[in-house]
């Protein structure tokens, strides 16, 4: 516990200044880095009401307790609005933990090392791309972790989406209408291959002028299962990925246009490729980039990891029929950057504009609204990350840690009041597993390659 | 398997899906992944018209035709009389109707083992007015051309076309996909039943060339997004692809020759026109092997493939045969067809008193010696021939020749060759006089050619936005050398010519408004030097009732098409709004408005209108018209499990 220093309105002040005068480091007491880079209790960095919800709330609210529609309106600046809406209007409960101090619950290890490593080696050229200070492509880890600019910021997510070499996300995916019923279920595979920006200090197969290899493929339910896509990412964020898809229909691997990024993929779906990881697009096809605001936040940044729960699957309610939500956990985020981008290479998109709550301890988002044209809010994605690790269940690296990832989804459209409610799970339909390392498997000739969006398809 | 048992096996099929729905299990069943779907699917007619290539469509059914048989090679008319042909015209309300049910099951094991299975069995009620052919009186040769029957797929020998088909008058069952995988880092091999598709293009097959297609469900006119999809014809074979590295890919097969399978006489998509017999000779060349091999990449920002397929051609080609049919002229004298004249009689008495045995039973053995068959499903008039000849794009009068030439104990019953379109028709009525209808026999063969292809593509970057930008353009062509086409007389001498084959496909996505998700467009543009979208040559195009090709004179320059097609998404995806085109430069026009309805996960509705015209020019100038009867409105309700 720290003395009272400061004053409760501290904090605000100070975030306030960091955010007109661009002021980069994280943290409100002390930079957050040189603490973590120091492995020290990163709770130094920020004033006790920055590091206890109960303390914000001046007890009204404690880790224990559940948010509802009856006390939500104490915290209601710390959530985005359309999660304020959720449980003020919709029945959702979030259960509030513990804030984490411990920085390796919110990274995977090998990326927080890799974060360490290569600190203050990455700089932005003149082309807009990122450059390790070899003048390479950048070379894995957080390439800002006090990040300057909305630039920054978002590099941090879109370099490496997933922070690992190779992921492979086992997902089930349910739409939920606006009268609460389950109206599709989707099951699918999405795998992620770093080609730079990799953790082990390589780069795959010498592919300097790429960024990543990701494919998606779905696996139920009959109607849409053997679709597989492959996207190619350029390195040089200024170009579109090339995107190969195979459709049952087709029954062989075509090339598809890849500039219309928000449309629905599937029947019933909310999210469209462009709010993968609140950074689906290449970063340089968005502009007009700002920070505004600094300020903590509530976020599902730990504990969301269901493994005790069959097929990782946590629990549901709210909504009409209870099936709206997962049960989630949130935490006080002592700070957040709110940035802002406007898609500018998308002249027809119908977003106008992304708001992105960014925990600035992992520089990973918390929340993400997209408002419509008129500027109207719009959409919510909101993603939970967690340790994998509940009880005696552990995903464990290759060092034998437990690994970090994200573990679920809220895509809500507020404005069809349609929800995509999705889970990472242990397995989907095909008996596809999540991994987050390709241990001594081929990924790429088994998932990335045209060959294998053949093979996957049906 | 009688109605009862028919019933009974695909309620059983589909309990078996419902009670295996859902995807994986537990344990060992981890990678066991089952699931399907059953489909109810209708195209209920708007128009009135009826296929005119089936008995109960005919174009003559009730219609008095004035016949002037002659004596061959005048084109003089000696012997006139009217004719009404008498088979009962068929009044359908649905095209089609069928409940169909598919089970799809994968299972992976091991790291490097795929196992995929499908199951596709499909049942016809068969609620359609028939042809009947005891009103008929027909005693017509061979399989199928009695009772119509919707799946079997008669080859002459009687064997099995396709091994992994099980099929009955009324139901079909196969198995589309029965493949293993092995996959061992960048090599893939594919065994087993399994379809294969190459090339860019939609719809129009120039590099598509591995598989035939099966047009026994719903022939060409299925839902347009889904291509061939339930079409191509799956073979058992051996795919083996390699990714040379990021940009290189080899893709080759060998597969067993599965040839394309067409609707069966009196069914409601047949495109053969019913008073030909089809003997289809697959039998001789179902042990023989397709291959094929395929490298795709790029270079630099074009996308470039290739491909070699030594393969015999799915298609096959056509030719008058010997009928076998031991079936005489009508009754013991020879003038026993009332209106002909006794001139007529007396002439063929003196003709048929002079073969051996003498008489008019003898006409039977000298007509199974040729391409005819007595019976009342045949033809019976000149003017019926001419026309059907023309809808067939097919030679008039080289017809007749080709099926007396090449069969000289024709000649024993006074046919003889002749030289102009009335010189045709007053033998044609003759005969049609003195049979009372005749059916002509017609043998499907099929023969090896070598397909050379090229394909490159290219996306456009444009500004931001603009209708350019993303623009996929993709060029592809093929070359086929010596490739054989049916003779539009129906001579065994096929037409041997070099063939290229090529298409334009253009296609983005495109948003009109932030309202609703991006257009997906695509624009076609197809070109083939010698024959048409179905592979009938084009000297056998732009024949009138009244002219044959001989006269009018086939189409130079070969044949143009193109396609506009698009796809509009609602606000997610629920609704689907699908329109697609197809024109033939000679003047078809084909138009394919669809929507497709996705209340939620189980059920999908899909409706689409098929209409085919012939908007200008001759109707047998284009390839299109040979469906344009089909004016019809389809449905097909889906729940998937």
């Amino acid at each position: 516990m720290h003395i009272r220093k400061y004053d409760f309105n501290y904090s605000r002040r100070m975030f306030m200044e960091k955010t007109l005068k661009g002021v980069a480091a994280a943290g409100v007491l002390t930079p957050l880095w040189p603490l973590v880079a120091e492995g020290a209790d990163i709770s130094k960095a920020y004033p006790d009401e920055l590091m206890s919800i109960e303390m914000y709330t001046k007890g009204k609210i404690k880790p224990g307790d559940i948010l509802t529609a009856d006390n939500v309106d104490i915290v209601k600046d710390l959530l985005d609005p359309i999660s304020y809406m959720q449980v003020k209007e919709m029945g959702r409960r979030i259960e509030i933990v513990d804030t984490v101090t411990d920085m390796e619950t919110l990274f995977p290890p090998k990326f927080l090392e890799a974060t360490l490593r290569n600190k203050g080696k990455a700089k932005i050229g003149p082309d807009g791309n990122i450059y390790a200070d070899n003048g390479g492509p950048w070379i894995g880890g957080l390439p800002f972790t006090d990040p300057k600019s909305g630039e920054e910021t978002i590099a941090n997510i879109t370099l490496s989406w997933g922070r690992h070499d190779y992921c492979q996300y086992a997902i089930r995916q349910w739409d939920i209408a606006p009268d609460g019923s389950e109206a599709y279920q989707y099951d699918f595979v999405w795998a992620e291959l770093q080609a730079t920006g990799r953790l082990d200090g390589t780069v795959f197969q010498d592919k300097k002028d790429l960024l990543r290899y990701q494919s998606v493929w779905f696996t139920a339910p009959n109607d849409i299962s053997g679709s597989s896509f492959l996207s190619i990412w350029k390195y040089d964020q200024r170009e579109f990925p090339e995107l190969y898809g195979y459709l049952p229909a087709f029954k062989r691997v075509r090339q598809f246009p890849t500039n219309q990024r928000f449309e629905p993929l599937v029947p019933g779906v909310t999210w469209f490729l462009s709010d993968a990881w609140a950074a689906g697009d290449p970063m340089l096809t968005w502009g007009n980039y700002k920070i505004v605001e600094r300020k903590p936040m509530l976020g599902a940044v730990s504990d969301t990891f269901h493994g005790s729960k069959k097929n990782w699957e946590p629990g549901t309610h709210g909504g009409p029929k209870g099936k709206t939500f997962w049960d989630t956990k949130m935490s006080l985020v002592p700070e957040v950057i709110v940035l802002e981008a406007e898609p500018t290479g998308y002249p027809r998109s119908p977003v106008g504009k992304k708001r992105v709550w960014i925990d600035v301890r992992n520089q990973m988002f918390i929340a993400y609204n997209t408002f419509d044209r008129r500027g109207d809010v719009w959409k919510s994605f909101e993603a939970g990350w967690s340790r994998y690790k509940d009880g005696n269940v552990v995903v464990k690296d290759a060092n034998g840690n437990p690994d970090w990832s994200w573990t679920y989804i809220h895509s809500h459209d507020v404005q069809s009041n349609r929800m995509s409610r999705i889970h990472q799970t242990e397995s989907c339909a095909g008996g596809y597993k999540s991994l987050l390392t390709a241990g001594d498997t081929d990924v790429y000739n088994k998932y990335l390659t045209t060959t294998a969006i053949q093979r996957l398809g049906t | 398997m009688n109605q009862r048992n028919r019933i009974g096996a695909v309620a059983a099929f589909a309990a078996s899906m419902a009670v295996s729905g859902g995807a994986s299990a537990d344990g060992i069943f981890d990678s066991l992944n089952v699931s399907g779907y059953l489909r109810y699917e209708a195209a209920y007619k708007l128009g009135g018209e009826e296929n005119p290539y089936n008995q109960g469509g005919n174009l003559f059914n009730g219609v008095a035709v004035e016949r002037s048989g002659g004596i061959p090679p005048s084109e003089a008319g000696l012997f006139n009389d009217v004719e009404t042909r008498q088979i009962a015209e068929t009044d359908n309300d649905f095209n089609m109707m069928y409940l169909r049910g598919r089970l799809d099951i994968g299972y992976k094991f091991g790291d490097n083992f795929n196992f995929v299975g499908s199951v596709r069995a499909i049942y016809d009620p068969v609620i359609y007015d028939e042809f009947n052919p005891t009103q008929a009186d027909s005693q017509a040769c061979c399989d199928y051309y009695q009772q119509p029957n919707y799946f079997d797929y008669a080859i002459e020998g009687g064997g099995k076309a396709n091994p992994l088909e099980w099929t009955g008058r009324d139901y079909m069952v196969d198995l589309p996909a029965l493949y293993l995988d092995y996959q061992n880092g960048p090599l893939l091999v594919r065994i087993g039943n399994q379809q294969i598709a190459w090339g860019q293009a939609l719809f129009f097959r120039v590099l598509d060339v591995p598989n035939g297609l099966d047009l026994r469900r719903h022939s060409i006119l299925d839902f347009a997004s889904e291509e061939y999809s339930d079409k191509r014809v799956p073979a058992l074979g051996v795919r083996i692809a390699y990714q040379l590295n990021e940009n290189w890919e080899l893709d080759t097969f060998a597969q067993k020759f599965q040839s394309t399978v067409y609707g069966n006489p009196n069914t409601s998509y047949n495109v053969i026109a019913s008073q030909f017999t089809v003997r289809d000779f697959y039998d001789d060349y179902s042990d023989e092997l397709n291959y094929g091999a395929r490298i795709r990449g790029s270079i630099g920002d074009f996308g470039v493939q290739a491909i070699y397929s030594y393969r015999y051609n799915p298609d096959g080609v056509f030719r008058w045969t010997k009928s076998g049919v031991n079936r005489g002229l009508p009754g013991t004298l020879p003038n026993v067809i009332p209106g002909l004249t006794d001139n007529l009689g007396n002439l063929l008495q003196a003709v048929v008193d002079l073969l051996p045995g003498g008489g008019i039973p003898v006409t039977g053995s000298i007509l199974a010696e040729t391409a005819f068959e007595v019976d009342p499903t045949g033809v019976h008039s000149a003017d019926e021939w001419f026309t059907y000849a023309a809808m067939a794009r097919l030679d008039a009068l080289e017809g007749l020749n080709a099926s007396i030439e090449e069969f000289p104990q024709s000649r024993l019953l006074l046919a003889a060759p002749v030289e102009s379109d009335e010189a045709a028709r007053r033998e044609l009525d003759l005969f049609f006089q003195l049979s009372g209808g005749m059916r002509g026999h017609i043998a499907r063969e099929y023969f090896r050619e070598r397909v050379f292809g090229l394909g490159t593509s290219y996306v456009v970057l444009g500004e931001p936005g603009s209708f350019l930008d993303q623009l996929i353009i993709n060029l592809e062509a093929t070359y086929v050398p010596n490739r054989k086409f049916t003779n539009t007389s129906l001579s065994r001498n096929y037409i041997d010519q070099d063939e290229w084959t090529s298409a334009l496909v253009m296609e983005k996505y495109h948003r009109f408004t932030r309202a609703f998700p991006a257009t997906y467009f695509v624009f076609q543009y197809m070109h083939k030097s010698q024959s048409d979208l179905f592979g009938r040559h084009l000297s056998g195009f732009g024949a009138t009732p009244e002219e044959s090709v001989s006269t009018t004179g086939g189409i130079d320059g070969g044949s143009n098409y193109l396609v506009f097609a698009f796809q509009q998404p609602f606000p997610s995806l629920v609704w689907r709004a699908d329109f697609a085109a197809l024109y033939d430069a000679e003047g078809g026009l084909l138009l394919q408005p669809a929507v497709r309805w996705k209340p939620n996960g189980k059920f999908t509705v899909e409706a689409f209108y098929n209409y085919i015209d012939t908007v200008s020019g001759n109707p047998n100038s284009n390839a299109l018209s040979t469906a344009e009867w089909a004016d019809e409105f389809s449905m097909r309700i889906s729940y998937q499990f």
